[in-house]
């Protein structure tokens, strides 16, 4: 049988990356904290939620100080109702896992229950809140995690987020001759027949005309 | 030679789904690639929004269709996350038989795809033929061969049919058996060997950095699963080991050694089975109602504004995430935001760069080794 | 004077050729015969068409999976002639079997029209009947018949095999309806609604 990560070792490593943390950036508006899941065996992560001036500097700490080497997820949220420091959410998931220095043509299975410090894989979630507004933007991690690339490019295409210095930054999803401007995933855009009124009669709207935008059956 | 630029586009034998790979050739030599994604980009995220939890998940098993039970268990992770749902140790079981079982039939999908790229057309009907087998199992838990719409939040929809243990224990077993034909053809095979080794290397390092993950990976000699990094569900209770393949050179992995790692994940997968039957709390032979306390708990249906889940989960293909806010309308019967986390989606861009300086016969070769699955790349 | 070009043998082929051919058709015309021949050539073309159904090489989405299962020894289209064709133009059916994006809308069109007469398209699964569970997305059409003419539809989601199977052979019944060769009679003959009689 092979081991897994022991809560102990999960533990250990959360409250280890916290401390580094609190010690590097403590009092800078980069507030850290350990949560733990409530599902599976609910264990624990570290979430960071950080102001965008200072995205960039915890960016290159994280990737060589703390050896988290995965950038796993960017994604972003639209809040038109929320608070006006928190308009928009820009939200990314990072793992570390113990891969580094892999020597060429050797094959390494980790003996789990020894693995220790900067080994235990660990999950990391970072928030950066943007204020109210319609010109989100955020620093780029492009240049240090080549993971985040299409992660990025895919966040601008459907939430509208802009990342500032990403190099070739174009649509992956929506067709390329989408509208400037047009993310779905922004909350003013409503789905297909959101509201019902469109089901009956005329399902493809061809009898539809400019004048009965938002009538209701 | 002049420099040109070809097309591999949507409609193409060799792609395994819906994408255009346009490649740059000097001659037969692939100079420089392009991937274009976003051919079956159905909004998915979006839809889910004007959705309740529970409707949620026939859209994940339709994510990737090859492997969907493992993107249904990944959803529901992250929903129990987010509602904060208890699930009894009897699910668990069931829900890692179901996910085991998936992914050998998507590892017996891929490889009767993969087989035919490189021109061997038996293997198609062979690993289709077992794949049957598999599909039929999942028939019996799910309802339909493809999309089962299985698990629940706080458990499984139903538990195991009588008699279904014995049949799995049955077929995995002769399934073992021909596990050693396959190899038997292929390992010995010059046509095989010549075309997967030694070609489309891809080393570790490089691979998490641009995060790639599961198998793919492991190819490339580091033992990194999420399955005991992170652990989920039981897999800590039943007996297993995560493949991992030593790389034939010090370049990386090659595509054999991703055929390889993901024949001993099927190896691997069997065992699994095997032993989660064996340790099942309240035996293999049992079969409790729908809804009985041991396969379900009840849990909540709305999620407060604020309230987050994320799950990260094994898929077939890598480390597949979910991150799901709540708040949405229905005043929190609906996500306010599902995010997807596709391990294809980053993967594609990387096998692209990895074909430059191949030729245009080893695209394929290379392309399936990796395993590409464009249901859950386009969301 | 002859014309430049023209041959001063009596036996010139081409006027050979089309005084022999006037005068037989000519010959045939009054028999019947032709007409005869025509229609037997027109069931022969209709058979031959219906019995070798090649369908595109095109896998969308997961219909794509049951498509390629109905291909396999346990379902085996191929015993009823469905092959799979990598390019449109040697093909006789295309396969619509998932949904149709709004990137992918005109590449399909493209497709159907690459495609030579005798042409049928058969929508497989909700996604191309209707849009199925996406059809509230931004991004896909509400069935593949807002761009192409559609055959005969396959609903499920997936069909299974089998269905699709069953599907060929209601395209088949389509084409027995034909009666003639297809691409001929289809062009002055209304669109043959598949259940309706």
């Amino acid at each position: 049988m092979v081991g897994s990560i022991s809560l102990e070792q999960n533990t250990s490593a959360a409250e280890a990356s916290l401390a580094a943390i609190n010690d590097r950036f403590g009092g800078s508006g980069i507030d850290a904290s350990v949560q733990n899941h409530s599902n599976a065996k609910k264990y624990a992560f570290v979430r960071i939620v950080c102001p965008p001036q200072h995205w960039l500097a915890l960016a290159k700490w994280m990737k060589y100080d703390l050896g988290v080497n995965y950038c796993s997820m960017v994604t972003g949220t639209h809040f038109p109702d929320g608070p006006d420091e928190r308009g928009w959410e820009v939200a990314y998931h990072f793992l570390r896992q113990p891969i580094q220095d892999q020597t060429p043509n050797t094959c390494t299975v980790h003996d789990v229950n020894a693995l220790s410090g900067m080994d235990i894989p660990m999950e990391y979630e970072v928030f950066i809140p943007l204020p109210q507004g319609d010109s989100p933007t955020v620093p780029s991690i492009q240049s240090i995690w080549v993971g985040a690339d299409w992660n990025e490019k895919e966040t601008w295409d459907l939430v509208g987020i802009k990342f500032e210095g990403h190099v070739n930054m174009h649509r992956v999803l929506n067709p390329n001759d989408s509208p400037e401007g047009f993310h779905p995933l922004q909350k003013q855009h409503k789905l297909r027949y959101h509201d019902h009124n469109e089901m009956y009669d005329d399902p493809q709207g061809f009898m539809r005309k400019p004048a009965d935008e938002g009538r209701v059956k | 030679m002049a420099q040109m630029w070809i097309t591999m586009g949507p409609q193409h034998p060799m792609t395994h789904g819906l994408w255009t790979l346009r490649v740059k050739v000097d001659g037969e030599t692939v100079v420089d690639t392009e991937a274009e994604l976003g051919y079956i980009h159905r909004g998915v995220e979006k839809i889910c929004e004007a959705r309740d939890f529970t409707q949620v998940t026939p859209y994940c098993d339709r994510l990737c269709y090859v492997s969907a039970m493992t993107w249904a268990n990944s959803y529901i992770y992250a929903a129990e996350d987010l509602l904060e749902a208890e699930v009894p140790v009897r699910a668990e079981y069931i829900r890692l038989i179901s996910a085991e079982l998936q992914r050998l039939a998507s590892h017996l999908m891929w490889l009767g795809a993969f087989g035919p790229d490189i021109g061997n057309l038996t293997l198609m009907t062979w690993c289709m033929r077992d794949r049957e087998m598999f599909l039929d199992l999942l028939q019996e838990l799910g309802g339909s061969r493809m999309h089962y719409n299985y698990p629940r939040i706080g458990g499984v929809k139903r538990d195991m049919p009588i008699g279904f243990a014995d049949r799995v224990i049955a077929k995995t077993k002769l399934f073992e058996k021909r596990l050693d034909e396959y190899e038997m053809m292929l390992d010995e095979s010059t046509i095989w060997l010549v075309r997967l080794q030694g070609v489309g290397y891809a080393n570790a390092e490089s691979m998490v950095e641009a995060g790639v993950s599961g198998p793919n990976v492991r190819a490339a000699g580091v033992n990194y699963d999420v399955r005991w990094a992170h652990p989920y569900s039981v897999y800590d209770e039943i007996d297993w080991e995560p493949a991992v393949e030593k790389p034939t050179s010090v370049k990386g992995a090659d595509c054999y050694d991703r055929y390889r790692v993901r024949m001993e994940e099927m190896r691997q997968s069997c065992r699994m089975v095997l032993d989660a039957l064996n340790k099942i709390p309240g035996g293999k032979n049992t079969n409790y109602a729908s809804g009985d306390e041991m396969i379900y708990t009840k849990a909540p249906t709305r999620a407060p504004e604020g309230a987050t889940g994320f799950s990260n989960y094994e898929c077939t293909r890598g480390a597949s995430q979910f991150y799901i806010q709540g708040g949405g309308e229905g005043r929190g019967k609906n996500p306010y935001r599902v995010s997807i986390r596709s391990p294809m989606f980053i993967t594609i861009p990387y096998v692209a760069k990895t074909m430059i300086g191949y030729k245009i016969a080893d695209i394929p070769a290379i392309m399936g080794s990796f395993d590409p699955c464009i249901g859950e790349t386009d969301r | 004077m002859a014309e430049a070009g023209e041959n001063f043998a009596a036996f010139n082929s081409r006027a050979l050729v089309e005084m022999v051919g006037g005068v037989t058709d000519e010959a045939l015309k009054a028999t019947r015969i032709k007409k005869f021949l025509g229609v037997l050539a027109g069931r022969y073309f209709n058979w031959a068409g219906r019995k070798s159904l090649f369908t595109l090489h095109l896998g969308i989405k997961c219909c794509a999976i049951e498509m390629a299962a109905a291909a396999t020894p346990r379902f085996d289209g191929d015993r009823f002639g469905v092959l799979f064709r990598s390019s449109p133009r040697q093909s006789d059916v295309l396969l619509i079997n998932g949904p149709i994006s709004k990137k992918f809308a005109d590449k399909v069109v493209r497709l159907w029209e690459q495609m030579p007469e005798p042409k049928y398209c058969i929508a497989m699964g909700e996604c191309a009947i209707s849009g199925g569970p996406y059809f509230q997305s931004y991004n896909i059409l509400e069935g593949v018949d807002t761009v192409i003419p559609v055959d005969v539809y396959i609903p499920g989601c997936p069909p299974r095999p089998e269905a699709l199977i069953d599907g060929c052979g209601l395209l088949r019944e389509k084409i027995i309806r034909i009666g003639g060769a297809p691409s001929v009679q289809r062009a002055s003959e209304k669109p043959v609604i598949v259940g309706e009689d």
